[in-house]
């Protein structure tokens, strides 16, 4: 099939108050093409989407779809009859409906006499297209599926056809919350669509889900689009120096830290033995959801009260993975949202006192690289990947000795990650104790141990030494 | 490779405990209303009758069309705090207006339903909350009611007390009553293509809204719901008393409330269940019957009732906890 | 004792209080009460259970138990009275929440063969037997009070009671009357007290700096101290005030009467006008007939009865008189 131009855009503008979000973005998007969009968070690509599937209205520019100019009254309800569709990065499917209603919600005309029986084909269908083996029921209401048992059904349903063609769909971090072998069904999927003549936009920080999938490559910076070439144009090292990030040099040898013979802090059983000790950083790898979390759980609560067969001395302190839900306090202000595991520190008799509290989250504004105006302001103006660095602030600003992080990382740009890992040896150095769960494999590297979890148990124990990439694989499957 | 296998035989086997913990859930208020109901028939056999069934019951009518009011309501995450003010006031036009110039009655109840489809819209436009709103709200009410009948008095439309005095073959009629209203609102909201649209909104208003569905059309339409049972509620409990009084049903506010969330519905996401509210406000109409018939003192009564609802949230509490 | 109970029907024929047919000695008597939190309706509970138990040691009846409701909510009080028709009581006494809301319920109660009497509180289900105290008669009969103290006339303030209830619109209607009769009065103001003396005194003090010499308070009982309060205050000589039983109203005459020969005039529906209804319920199941509106004398304490009424009456209570079988009986043959 041959691609052609079907989405025109010229000079997208988009504000939120005084912050651009897109400073004139001009594109083309085709047909038959998957189409890769990278750049750092708050470089513009989540504004951009949600102008292209009608939830935003563009400050100034032109959107032309099939050389028609479209005017404000661009809609969600005219991208969807115009088959443009999108997945977006926080997911929005309803919890208390079923994957067979989620379903009906996307499509407007799927109603009358048995539509539950026709959404459930369609949706069951689609999703045995996608991830062959998904096990999941039409009927099961969504809040009782796994985090990743929800993106599948979310991108699943964006490729569900009834009365409207499908022709675009736009997959904003698609494969944040899929571990390795569902997100390669996805992408081989995608590759099966554009083959079929639909374009897909794929937003991913992962650069090589990026490099092995789309035909062509968008970089954007600063709400524009600096650089559009073939994917075969780039490699890693390129795509991060052309977002205007460092080129990272990964497993790079480190001095072997003398961690043996420091007190230790953890101690667990999960098929073998799971130990941490101070100033280590143990990372916690394998496929998504095979136990890593329980463990991390299960050490949080035994440093409250004792648990049978975990054992915690120290302080703990948790950096939530699903930061809309776990993570943020999205009434409090950034300041309060750092402060508040630490308020016996800021404790003044029985008042928090504010000079502490903002001394507190100021040190950590400058060591973490928070950027905001305003401490004051309040945590959901920040974008995605400063809101994740305000939840390592609470933790890291804590008395805790021991750091617990649940995958927190996820749709976190490269620079930022960047600073993370760099605070996350400092604080190690003084004798903090990490345990990560991760299911990014370069961060595995950023540890001094790591456990790979197989069906809840561990099945493998790498010193530093001993990682590589293929040895963990090895333990995941 | 054993690695697909694995993952799989996972999820379906703890797709069958979730459904016995869904099945266990929604099975928590029938077993609570059969065990009370078991209860007062041991203590009282006169109550095993016809007869008996329907004096227990028959005031239980207006609470489950005001629990299934508060339903709509707490469907889209709101609270109604004016729905036993909105039913005494429906009684209240019912017995004067309704009763003296049919039309004039007509029009005034149809009135009060778009009064509460506007409330719903100011909520939603205006972001209010819910509470304040409707708790300012039942004050209105509860004004107009006393403006409309100041001494308790009135009467009920002959039509209205021969429906609710209706003596159907085999089944009493609150009985029969109750599982029309259950079964109505159980297809509309939860079986129909809208009805997942409405719920929808409970769970995830954000995501309605970028699927395109007006979250302002929804909200009224909940809110104009909720004000046509609560308009039934009032006629049905004028029925059963013959005359009407303005305070006449503002326990109801928290009995639907309590119903409501006694047949397993929550506060918020959406998650809401026509039948358990239902059977719900049976439990807590039965409630006082089974406390008198145990010659526990009414001081206590209410008291008693608060444990059983408590009790019961424990209980459901600890069958989805147990899951974790 | 002395009291002295006023029949305002006139009791024509005496029927000598023999024992008591033991027809009734199987049946059961429920009282449904919506409300226990003032003073009259303790003590009216108080009679109510010392009547009851006494009657059924007697044998005269099987069962006289009180029920409450715990809110005072019309819906709560219907379902005690279907309670009530399930757990097969012969006759139901109730003091209504409503005179109105509850009449599906005592119809049906009245269809299941079950003898309702209502009072106080009444409900107006013409199936059910209403006993009451002719609140105009006690309005008029305060006037009639005042002309043989004043026979000149006079300025009269009037307290009235919580506005909108059926009480306050009898009283007020029947000082209306006694006025007519007796045009030498003149009403210069009204206030209302809501039968509280702090509501009163403080709605009695807002008006006096206006009004020009009261020569009398025509009031609704539970108010008359309040008045006295509120004059004494503003320094001024103190008038006739109509008082209502309660047992502060009757210390504060005692104490006026020791002081300057005080004397005025109290009355007011007597709390055991519960036990009266029982005995009509009573009646009724025995086979007597009676009217279905039945006048209850309601209790005046003289001069002469002070001292021994007060002893008699808790501080903060309301002076009361219990009913027998035998007044229910007079009631009957006075018919």
């Amino acid at each position: 099939m041959t691609s052609r131009t079907v989405i025109t855009l010229s000079g997208v503008a988009k504000s939120f108050g005084a912050v651009k979000a897109l400073t004139g973005v001009d594109l083309a998007l085709q047909s038959g093409e998957c189409l890769g969009l990278v750049g750092h968070n708050g470089a513009g690509k989540s504004t951009l989407m949600n102008v292209l599937a009608g939830t935003l209205a563009p400050d100034g520019g032109r959107l032309m779809i099939d050389g028609t100019l479209l005017d404000r009254s661009y809609s969600v309800f005219r991208a969807h009859a115009l088959g443009v569709r999108c997945v977006f990065q926080e997911l929005s499917l309803c919890g208390n409906l079923t994957v067979a209603e989620n379903t009906r919600v996307f499509h407007p005309h799927l109603r009358g006499f048995g539509w539950k029986k026709r959404s459930a084909a369609l949706i069951g269908a689609m999703l045995d297209d996608i991830f062959p083996g998904h096990g999941i029921a039409p009927g099961t209401p969504v809040s009782e599926l796994s985090i990743a048992q929800r993106q599948m059904v979310e991108i699943a349903r964006a490729f569900t056809v009834t009365d409207t063609p499908l022709r675009f769909v736009i997959l904003d971090e698609p494969t944040s919350s899929l571990d390795a072998s569902r997100a390669g069904q996805l992408l081989s999927f995608v590759r099966r669509q554009v083959a079929a003549g639909i374009g897909v936009i794929l937003i991913s920080h992962m650069l090589h889900e990026i490099l092995e999938t789309a035909d062509r490559v968008v970089i954007m910076r600063d709400g524009r689009v600096v650089a559009v070439d073939a994917a075969s144009a780039y490699d890693r090292e390129g795509l991060v120096v052309a977002m205007g990030g460092l080129a990272h040099h990964q497993a790079q040898a480190r001095e072997a830290r003398a961690a043996n013979g420091a007190e230790i802090r953890v101690r667990a059983e999960r098929g073998s033995a799971f130990t941490a000790r101070a100033g280590e950083i143990v990372g916690l790898g394998g496929l998504a959801a095979h136990g890593q979390t329980d463990l991390l759980l299960s050490v949080f609560r035994a440093a409250q009260r004792r648990t049978a067969g975990v054992s915690v001395s120290g302080t703990v302190a948790m950096v939530a993975g699903d930061r809309q839900r776990d993570g943020v306090f999205p009434l409090w202000s950034i300041k309060q949202n750092i402060g508040v595991r630490s308020l016996k520190a800021a404790r003044r008799g029985l008042l928090i006192d504010p000079d502490r509290e903002n001394r507190l989250a100021e040190e950590w504004r400058t060591r973490i690289g928070i950027r905001a105006p305003d401490l004051d302001l309040g945590i959901l103006s920040l974008s995605g990947g400063n809101q994740q660095k305000a939840l390592f602030a609470r933790a890291l600003g804590s008395d805790a000795q021991i750091i617990l992080m649940d995958d927190p990382m996820r749709g976190v740009d490269v620079q930022t990650k960047r600073e993370v890992y760099r605070l996350i040896r400092d604080e190690a150095d003084r004798g903090r104790t990490f345990l990560w769960y991760t299911t990014e494999m370069e961060e595995l590297y950023e540890c001094d141990r790591v456990y790979v979890f197989r069906n809840g148990a561990i099945s493998a124990d790498l010193g530093q030494g001993q990682l590589t990439e293929e040895r963990i694989l090895q333990a995941s499957f | 490779m054993t690695a697909n296998a694995l993952p799989s035989r996972n999820a379906l086997f703890s797709r069958n405990a979730l459904l016995s913990r869904n099945a266990l859930r929604a099975a928590l208020p029938a077993v609570t209303l059969l065990l009370l109901l078991g209860t007062i028939f041991w203590i009282q056999p006169r109550a095993m009758t016809p007869f008996g069934i329907n004096l227990m019951l028959n005031l239980a009518v207006p609470i489950v069309l005001a629990t299934m009011a508060q339903l709509f309501v707490m469907t889209v995450n709101d609270l109604d705090l004016s729905i036993g003010g909105f039913v005494g006031l429906s009684a209240c036009i019912g017995a004067t207006w309704l009763n003296q110039t049919p039309l004039l009655g007509v029009a005034a109840l149809a009135a009060c339903i778009l009064a509460y489809a506007g409330l719903g819209a100011l909520i939603h436009l205006r972001r209010l909350p819910s509470i304040v709103v409707t708790l300012g709200m039942s004050f209105v009410w509860l004004g107009l009611a006393v403006i409309l009948l100041p001494t308790p008095g009135g009467a009920a439309p002959g039509w209205l007390k021969s429906l609710m005095a209706f003596k159907p073959p085999y089944l009493p009629f609150p009985i029969l009553a109750s599982i029309v209203i259950a079964l109505l609102v159980h297809v509309g909201l939860m079986r129909t293509s809208y009805g997942a649209i409405l719920r929808g909104f409970g769970g995830n208003p954000q995501a309605m809204r970028r699927s395109g569905w007006s979250s302002l059309r929804a909200t009224m339409t909940m809110y104009a719901l909720a004000g046509l049972f609560g308009v039934l509620s009032g006629l049905a409990l004028l029925g059963i008393s013959t005359s009407a009084d303005a305070n006449i049903a503002l326990r109801y506010t928290l009995l639907s409330i309590a119903g409501a969330i006694l047949g397993g519905c929550e506060f918020t996401g959406g998650r809401v269940s026509p039948v358990g509210a239902v059977l719900g406000a049976l439990t807590l109409a039965l409630a006082g019957s089974a406390l008198t018939f145990l010659r526990i003192s009414p001081d206590w009564q209410v008291g008693a009732q608060g444990a059983i609802l408590i009790a019961v949230l424990a209980l459901r509490a600890f069958v989805v906890r147990k899951e974790d | 004792m002395m009291l002295k109970a006023l029949a305002t029907s006139a009791v024509a024929l005496m029927i000598a209080a023999g024992p008591a047919l033991a027809d009734t000695a199987d049946k059961r008597i429920a009282l449904s009460n919506n409300y226990a939190g003032n003073t009259w309706r303790q003590t009216m509970l108080q009679s109510w259970e010392k009547v009851a138990k006494d009657a059924v040691a007697k044998g005269i009846v099987a069962e006289a138990t009180a029920f409450t409701t715990a809110e005072n909510q019309v819906t709560e009080q219907a379902a005690q009275i279907q309670n009530m028709i399930l757990q097969g009581y012969d006759a139901i006494v109730v003091d209504a929440a409503s005179p109105t809301a509850l009449n599906g319920s005592v119809k049906a109660a009245c269809d299941a063969g079950i003898v309702v009497v209502s009072f106080d509180g009444i409900v107006t289900e013409p199936c059910a037997y209403r006993v009451q105290v002719d609140f105009k008669e006690l309005g008029r009969k305060q006037v009639e009070y005042l002309a043989t103290r004043l026979p000149k006339g006079g300025n009269l303030l009037e307290i009235r009671g919580l506005a909108g209830s059926s009480i306050d619109e009898d009283i007020h209607a029947g000082i209306l009357q006694g006025i007519e009769k007796h045009p030498q009065f003149k009403i210069v103001a009204a206030v209302n007290g809501d039968w509280t003396q702090t509501v009163a005194q403080r709605a009695v003090a807002g008006v006096l700096p206006s009004l020009p010499a009261i020569d009398a308070i025509v009031t609704q009982g539970g108010d008359g101290t309040g008045a006295a309060e509120a004059f004494r205050i503003a320094g001024r000589p103190t008038p006739i005030i109509i008082l209502g039983n309660r047992q502060d109203e009757l210390a504060w005459w005692k104490q006026q009467n020791a002081a300057n020969g005080y004397e005025t005039f109290s009355a007011t529906i007597a709390p055991g006008i519960a036990t009266l209804a029982f005995w009509v319920a009573q009646q009724v199941l025995d086979g007597k007939e009676f009217p279905k509106d039945i006048v209850a004398p309601y209790l005046t304490v003289s001069k002469a009865d002070l001292d021994t009424v007060l002893a008699a009456t808790q501080p903060g209570g309301v002076a009361n008189v219990e009913y027998s079988q035998a007044d229910a009986q007079k009631i009957q043959a006075a018919k």
